[in-house]
């Protein structure tokens, strides 16, 4: 299916790159999550799709259609803002009838259809309302029902769960994911949230300094990160830099078996999630002693912070999970399961867990 | 009990008053208080008083209670036999003058002060501060200034001649226009005196604080306001009219009543530029207070008069506004 497209996208301010050249297909009817830290070029990237900013070079083509110089006033794409961006010199309902009544709606119609839209998120009643009268999730509803308003191709949204506390945030990723199911809009969110985009896409894209450092669905990005930033950002991870040797991984004197697709002699970076580490009286390879530091206790996660003989790592346990009970300055032994470790050309120092 | 215990204490009443703050709380609002009371309060009570005081032929004036001056001030001197208009029609040129000058200021500093706020912070200081510095040179000064640059025989009308601008206009046709708006005479182009003149010079004393009143909204004015009105298809017209005058409203409001006021007390530059039939209020109080009329009271009156109708305008302006707040 035909959805929205990037063909060597790039923009620079001055001697400035913010996005490198960029190839990103948007697939119709999925939503897409741009992920990285704040600078990495995200925000940009979105602000051209949306024709706020004019790409340096590159294409933009929706359905086919080369848009790169539509200007925002004639692409329409509904875009949420993270400051919501509600004119505070309306009402509610005006808010979201703005785009129809400019279009050349009927105010009636309008706002029938403002009110449906205001049903659809649940603010049903609120039309008259000022906007400085609402809460932030509230506002955050209204802003959505007013990119919609104007049933947009694509529908983008900057960051639109900052402005939210942690608990409302959690559920309007939800309620946004759902709505967004609803419709079958083409959606395109921008955060640096790794949950949030983990709870909402179809697909991620991380992005770093301007470049996409990995585009595949959730899942895909958690458990087979393309390298060390995108393990290191999405989740946690243990790092160990190391030496490729005949079956595995040599960290200082200790040889871990795994599949390590280099050649020998080459200095590795290898990383294993917290939750793949066991502390266990499976026998196997890749066991490694170490002494528990510190044990932090999340409620649902237990994470123990051990001193091994590769080096720091966290072993992390879940409520119910068969794990051992043990206290700070007790000694245990780690088993790294060959399959769990990743490997990767080693790039920046890492020897702590993130 | 120990010795220690019959040793009378110190009374802490005398530090205490040592270490007393000065008292600024009580001391600054009696200052500002009295400031008040003194420079406008009484000076205001004097002019009011003096309106009702009485000029005596050939002499000054006298302490009295008429109403005389106010009757004169709406019928004119002659009535009963006879109405003259001649002071309302003077207090309608200052209102002509203040409202189309304080628009005009206001109109053009807007998009400037818009364009300014886009602009890098050190650049946007540098405008400032320019502007700011422009604010140093008096009525006077800025009104010569124009004085040469309008006069017949050195400014803008002897450029138009030496260049062949007047001559072109001629053949055109549109010289004709510009006589019928007062603004040539049979052989050349004049801006003196004419509205044209007086309208430009006042617009362009308050400038600069219309940029500087106007400049503190428009710099918080959130850039995403308008970029979400683009992202639903509002084109650069709608996305002024529809998102940033609205909500701007207040400030241009206040802004354009400030000049208007402001502009009110002109009095140089409609000596200077404006014909003799249309001097405003300001002209004429200076003209029975310090001028040839000596009828102190008699400018009272118009001084009063002229507070009043702006007093009025300034609280429709509040009532219309809160009005419109209202309907929303």
């Amino acid at each position: 299916m035909l959805g929205l497209s990037l063909k060597g996208v790039s923009k620079s301010f001055g001697h400035i790159t913010a996005v490198e050249p960029t190839d990103l297909s948007f697939p119709k009817g999925e939503l897409t999550a741009l992920l990285g830290p704040s600078g990495c070029g995200k925000t940009t990237l979105l602000r051209m799709i949306a024709g706020l900013e004019a790409p340096t070079r590159g294409t933009i083509l929706l359905g086919g259609e080369d848009i790169t110089t539509h200007p925002a006033h004639k692409r329409k794409f509904g875009m949420v803002f993270q400051s919501f961006a509600l004119f505070p010199h309306y009402s509610v309902r005006e808010n979201v009838a703005y785009s129809l009544v400019i279009g050349g709606m009927g105010k009636a119609a309008a706002c029938k259809k403002a009110n449906a839209l205001l049903e659809t998120v649940q603010l049903g009643g609120f039309g008259d309302r000022r906007i400085g009268e609402l809460s932030g999730g509230q506002r955050q509803r209204v802003a959505i029902a007013r990119a919609l308003a104007q049933e947009p191709e694509v529908f983008l949204l900057d960051e639109p769960m900052s402005a939210l506390d942690a608990k409302l945030r959690e559920e309007m990723q939800v309620e946004l994911r759902l709505l967004q199911q609803r419709l079958g809009i083409t959606t395109i969110v921008v955060t640096h949230d790794q949950r949030e985009a983990m709870t909402m896409a179809d697909q991620i894209v991380v992005m770093s300094n301007g470049r996409i450092e990995q585009i595949a669905p959730p899942q895909e990005i958690y458990h087979q990160p393309a390298n060390t930033f995108v393990a290191d950002f999405i989740g946690k991870a243990n790092f160990f830099d190391g030496i490729v040797v005949e079956g595995g991984v040599t960290v200082g004197d200790t040889h871990l078996t795994t599949q390590a697709n280099f050649q020998s002699g080459s200095p590795v970076q290898i990383a294993i999630r917290p939750e793949r580490a066991a502390m266990d009286d499976e026998g196997g390879a890749n066991r490694v002693a170490a002494k528990v530091m510190f044990v932090r206790d999340l409620g649902p996660l237990r994470e123990y912070h051990l001193q091994s003989d590769i080096g720091p790592m966290i072993v992390e346990y879940a409520v119910g999970e068969t794990g051992p009970t043990l206290s700070t300055g007790d000694a245990t032994t780690v088993r790294l399961p060959p399959e769990a470790i990743q490997v990767f050309p080693r790039a920046a120092p890492k020897s702590q867990a993130a | 009990m120990t010795v220690a215990d019959d040793i009378p204490l110190a009374k802490p009443a005398r530090a205490g008053k040592a270490t007393q703050p000065f008292p600024i709380r009580r001391v600054v609002p009696g200052v500002l208080t009295t400031l008040i009371v003194v420079f406008c309060v009484a000076p205001f009570l004097l002019v009011l008083a003096i309106s009702f005081g009485r000029k005596v032929d050939g002499a000054a004036w006298v302490w009295d209670l008429t109403f005389e001056n106010y009757q004169r001030f709406f019928v004119g001197v002659l009535w009963p036999d006879e109405i003259t208009l001649l002071y309302l029609q003077q207090l309608y040129y200052s209102f002509y003058f203040a409202v189309i000058a304080s628009l005009l200021a206001v109109l053009t500093a807007l998009p400037f002060t818009l364009l300014l706020t886009r602009l890098k912070r050190s650049t946007q200081a540098m405008w400032l501060v320019f502007i700011l510095s422009s604010l140093a040179m008096s009525e006077v000064f800025i009104v010569m200034g124009w004085d040469i640059l309008l006069s017949n025989n050195s400014g803008l009308p002897k450029l138009f001649r030496e260049t062949g601008l007047t001559a072109w206009l001629k053949d055109v046709g549109w010289f004709q226009t510009l006589r019928d708006w007062g603004l040539a005479n049979p052989r050349n182009v004049k801006f003196k005196t004419s509205d044209f003149a007086t309208v430009l010079t006042m617009s362009y004393l308050v400038w600069p604080y219309a940029v500087i009143l106007l400049y503190p909204a428009l710099s918080r004015l959130d850039p995403s306001l308008a970029e979400a009105a683009r992202t639903m298809g509002a084109g650069r017209w709608t996305v002024t009219r529809t998102v940033t005058l609205p909500s701007i409203r207040l400030p241009l409001l206040g802004t354009t009543l400030l000049l208007f006021v402001f502009l009110l007390g002109t009095y140089v530059a409609v000596t200077v530029f404006a014909a003799p039939e249309k001097h405003t209020t300001a002209v004429a109080i200076y003209s029975n207070v310090r001028g040839a009329n000596l009828n102190a009271p008699f400018g009272a009156t118009q001084a009063i008069m002229l507070l009043i109708a702006a007093s009025t305008c300034l609280s429709l302006g509040h009532l219309l506004n809160r009005k419109a707040e209202g309907a929303r």
